[in-house]
């Protein structure tokens, strides 16, 4: 038994973290069920889009529909798995009492919130590989190898703040009615950020709410790994995003009823 | 000389839930080694008193301190382990993988965990996954997360519902060499006989409030209450009718009677009842404290209803040969 209260060095977080991460991992590897379903809506979507639409030219100019549809479908994609898996996973945890056992042991709040947003990143590595995979069936190759590899990474890591979004709401409500929420704001968001049709084909009104939603800097984010634009404003609006969603879902687990 | 730091110190503790009062002052110290049992109705403040040990519950007014720390920071809680009535185990896991996890998080080795499931009796289960353990063998894992971080103190809630008699025993025994080597205890749980039996000292709550705080035998001394438990072809209206019975009871075919007057209700009651037979009569139990301390029915102070789990109190008891 320990006699003091201690401070740990740093590669205590990490080991407890890498055992965090680790246990999410394994729920994903042992019950695929739920990566090929959340995997699956988005893809065959994206299926259609492409399929239909593959060979045209895309709204930006110079560019076909297929590549920048891997950029702003794809931050949709993203999106959904990450706003919905995280959240109704720890909304179930939560019922189980799982969740109470979590609070009550020694981990540090922001160590089992980030190995959520980790453990949750294998359906976004997923669904943009099926993304890529279909376009590449479909329309051929339309990027080059760095522009894919940024547009990648630019989708994953400008998921996080999603993933955190869906935390706060899976600490507060149960699984059912954290799915019900994360799907009504994720489908208003998406189509009003441009993700499912060019924004310009948008009513105004729905163009000048655009650049409030961080959905919206997401795609053109992705897009600006594609075109090169620079992508400053979109970046910050990310990091803001990132900054509140975690504010939220920190103090939702702090406040957690279990 | 060092000073002796008490493990868990609860002082002047009141707490809230919107307009309800959970808890009105509540005062609770314990020191290593002690095993107190938390007893009570339900909604008589058990809960919150571990909710805020456990740092769930943040301190409204008063102040708790888990070995001197807070229990709301992460650190304090490594001397805490913990086994409730269900631990919501994560289905995909398997028993192995759930203690070296909860050796890391407690600030152990992995390899910690061995030993845990060996002093729990879990070892053949290891690679086995959640999903297909029994309720019993949930609970017995349970035990074994809990003790995986050598804690200083160990809050057992509802500990062994599921346990079957050896199994129980077994939980019983490893709590008991737990505290040998130092470790406090803190009980909540609805089988009071069990708490009669392993608690130092019995805290009753009602209502908030601490109403009463001694040893079991302490506390069950304060009654003059007997009960006379027996197989009869009285019925109750016939009873309830004999001079000097407080209430009566049905325990499957036994009848019990609760009297301040055993004498003079045997002698009447054999009288009228020539067959009586299977004639037991009993000092007062922890139940019967509880419910006079409180005023509210023994069911819903936490009455056994499971009678594997009747534990000898060693109360004074007559047994008259059928």
């Amino acid at each position: 038994m320990t006699a003091a209260i201690g401070t740990r060095p740093p590669a205590h977080g990490l080991r407890i973290l890498r055992v965090e991460v680790a246990e999410g991992l394994r729920a994903i590897v042992r019950e695929p069920t739920a990566l090929f379903f959340s995997v699956l809506f988005p893809v065959g979507f994206y299926a259609l889009f492409t399929t239909i639409f593959g060979g045209q030219q895309g709204f930006v100019a110079g560019l076909p529909y297929a590549a920048t549809n891997l950029a702003t479908f794809g931050a949709f994609g993203v999106v959904s798995v990450m706003l919905m898996n995280p959240g109704t996973a720890v909304a179930e945890d939560r019922t189980r009492g799982w969740l109470r056992v979590k609070k009550v042991s020694a981990v540090p709040i922001g160590t089992t919130i980030a190995a959520k947003v980790i453990a949750a990143l294998p359906y976004a590595v997923a669904v943009m590989l099926a993304f890529s995979a279909v376009s590449l069936l479909v329309a051929g190759p339309v990027l080059e190898f760095g522009s894919w590899t940024r547009l990648m990474v630019a989708l994953l890591v400008g998921s996080l703040p999603f993933a955190l979004l869906s935390l706060a709401v899976g600490f507060v409500l149960s699984a059912g009615a954290s799915a019900a929420v994360l799907n009504a704001v994720l489908l208003p968001m998406a189509v009003a950020s441009g993700l499912w049709f060019p924004l310009e084909m948008m009513p105004p009104f729905v163009q000048n709410l655009a650049p409030l939603l961080p959905t919206y800097h997401l795609s053109r984010l992705a897009l600006a790994q594609l075109t090169g634009a620079d992508a400053g404003v979109h970046v910050v609006a990310l990091l803001i995003s990132t900054a509140v969603a975690a504010a939220l879902s920190g103090w939702a687990y702090r406040n957690l009823r279990v | 000389m060092g000073v002796m730091t008490d493990v868990l110190d609860v002082t002047g503790v009141h707490h809230r839930y919107g307009a309800t009062t959970a808890l009105a002052g509540v005062d609770l110290r314990l020191a290593p080694g002690e095993c107190v049992a938390l007893l009570g109705p339900n909604s008589a403040g058990k809960t919150p008193v571990v909710g805020l040990a456990t740092g769930l519950l943040a301190v409204q007014a008063g102040d708790v301190r888990v070995c001197g720390g807070d229990p709301r920071r992460a650190a304090t809680r490594r001397h805490l382990g913990i086994v409730q009535q269900s631990m919501g185990f994560p289905p995909t896991e398997t028993v192995g993988e759930l203690l070296r996890g909860a050796a890391v998080r407690a600030g152990r080795p992995a390899a910690a965990a061995s030993p845990a499931m060996a002093e729990a009796g879990v070892s053949q289960l290891r690679s086995r996954r959640v999903r297909k353990l029994s309720g019993g063998q949930q609970q017995r894992v349970a035990l074994a997360m809990a003790l995986v971080g050598d804690p200083d103190l160990l809050l057992l809630d509802e500990p062994t519902v599921g346990l079957d008699i050896a199994a129980r025993r077994d939980f019983w025994r490893a709590i008991a060499a737990r505290r040998d080597a130092g470790a406090a205890i803190v009980l909540t749980t609805h089988i009071v006989e069990e708490a009669a039996a392993v608690a130092d000292r019995v805290v009753v709550l009602h209502r908030g409030r601490v109403v009463a705080a001694d040893t079991p035998a302490g506390l069950t001394a304060r009654l003059s209450d007997r009960t006379i438990a027996a197989r009869t072809t009285l019925d109750d209206v016939a009873l309830r009718a004999l001079p000097g019975v407080l209430s009566v009871t049905r325990d499957g075919t036994r009848v019990r009677v609760a009297t301040v007057e055993p004498e003079r209700v045997l002698r009447d009651w054999l009288a009228r009842d020539h067959e009586l037979t299977d004639l037991r009569v009993e000092g007062a139990g922890l139940e019967q404290a509880l419910f006079a301390l409180t005023g509210e029915d023994p069911g819903t102070a936490g009455g056994n209803a499971d009678p594997d789990t009747h534990t000898d109190l060693g109360t004074a008891k007559l047994e008259v040969p059928a």
